[in-house]
């Protein structure tokens, strides 16, 4: 269990993120609504320890291992396939792995281009599938399917399910989608600059 | 112009010495600095800490650094009674190397450090997001960066080249020993001897055309890319 208390984000003092209480409980998927600049990516960004509170306690992060995907996640200069193989370590064992991650995300025939070349769509998708390979506790997502067409969104989402319950891990995504968040989510928490509204 | 070709291409070897002595000085002052520069600059570029913008800030001033100034001080390092004294470096290849390297690391650490530091955030990001841990991560970004940081290294052999107050003073322009382009133009015009500076003028032009036009076009390539 993830519990957030008295937490309060401060950027040249304007507060960017306000939390009285939230306890994000093990195995259940959350999702972060609001609009732009409510906190949703500032609180993932909290979880992840990037960057720390000004004020307030988060317990239950220690150990965890965790698997995050940035809102504008890079892609190396290199194939999609040496992309994806960069989050796993045995990445000369694991070749079916590999395989199996970009063939989930949809993107096997892509596995010899270039990165550079993919359109953010697809970049995202090699994200996505990079981020598979990561056997996490806690998995945190940025607008995971923001820069994917309608048709496909729903295949990440249920790459994403399987993901997460293949590992029992703890979701929470942000998303400006409430069909998604009601769809992949267990608990919804909406964001209003900064300040949690509702769980 | 026939003057100019025959001073370079003619019998006396002295013009090719010092073409071969400025290109062989600029080449390792540039491999060291880059040594030295790239994963400095590129750490630099990718890690937060306390104290990062005073080092910014003081990398920049190196950067504009007065190469006179620099030349005294290798001078006063080196002289005998310096601190290195007993390595009788002064007036050597490696009294001028080591002058250059202190004036162009700093450029190299600079562009390196902006470089990275556009798309710092969302490497860490990506990074911390797949466990990489960070000795890895700068591996990966210096492969990564490799073209960019060919700009870098060409725009320090361009300075290094180019220079010619630390080299003069550390260096002493010495016949067939430490007389580079630069300090043998300065030399010849003083002695009004035009024909072998506007030679020897003529050739770090083009060396300096030749880096300048593979810099534009690593570029555009990289901008292409």
């Amino acid at each position: 269990m993830i519990e957030l208390s008295g937490i309060k984000v401060l950027r040249k003092g304007r507060l960017i993120l306000g939390l009285d209480k939230l306890i994000f409980e093990d195995g259940l998927s959350y999702a972060l609504i609001g609009d732009n600049g409510s906190g949703k990516t500032t609180l993932l960004r909290l979880l992840t320890g990037i960057i720390q509170p000004s004020i307030g306690h988060i317990k239950g992060l220690e150990g965890l291992k965790l698997a995050y995907l940035p809102q504008k996640p890079y892609l190396f200069r290199m194939t999609v396939w040496e992309n994806v193989a960069l989050a796993t370590k045995e990445s000369l064992d694991n070749a079916q792995g590999i395989q199996e991650a970009i063939n989930a995300v949809g993107m096997q025939g892509y596995e010899k281009q270039e990165a550079e070349k993919l359109s953010g769509g697809e970049a995202q998708r090699v994200a996505i599938a990079r981020l598979l390979l990561v056997k996490a506790d806690l998995v945190l997502l940025d607008e995971p399917t923001a820069p994917i067409d309608v048709r496909g969104r729903e295949q990440i989402d249920a790459v994403i399910t399987a993901y997460v319950r293949k590992n029992g891990a703890t979701l929470i995504f942000a998303t400006h989608s409430l069909e998604q968040a009601l769809k992949l989510a267990d608990r919804v928490v909406k964001l209003e600059d900064g300040l949690q509204q509702t769980v | 112009m026939q003057e100019v070709i025959y001073q370079i291409f003619g019998p006396n070897p002295e013009m090719r010495e010092i073409i071969g002595l400025t290109l062989i000085m600029s080449a390792l002052s540039t491999i060291i600095s880059s040594a030295i520069g790239i994963p400095l600059g590129t750490w630099l570029g990718l890690t937060e800490f306390r104290g990062k913008k005073t080092w910014l800030k003081v990398n920049s001033t190196l950067m504009g650094l007065p190469p006179v100034l620099v030349g005294l001080l290798v001078f006063l390092l080196l002289s005998r009674s310096g601190p290195l004294g007993k390595l009788s470096l002064l007036f050597s290849l490696p009294a001028m190397v080591l002058a250059q390297v202190i004036l162009i690391t700093p450029i190299i650490t600079g562009m390196t450090a902006n470089l990275i530091s556009i798309n710092a955030n969302t490497i860490n990001e990506t990074c911390i997001g797949l466990g990489i841990h960070p000795g890895r991560k700068l591996w990966l970004v210096l492969n990564d960066y490799k073209k960019d940081y060919l700009i870098n290294i060409l725009a320090g052999f361009g300075r290094s080249i180019a220079e010619v107050g630390a080299v003069q003073m550390v260096g002493g322009n010495i016949q067939y020993k430490t007389r580079v382009m630069t300090t043998a133009i300065m030399m010849q015009t003083n002695m009004g001897q035009f024909e072998q500076a506007l030679a020897l003028g003529l050739v770090l032009l083009v060396i300096a055309f030749v880096v300048n036009f593979a810099v534009q076009s690593l570029r555009s390539r990289i901008s292409d890319d």
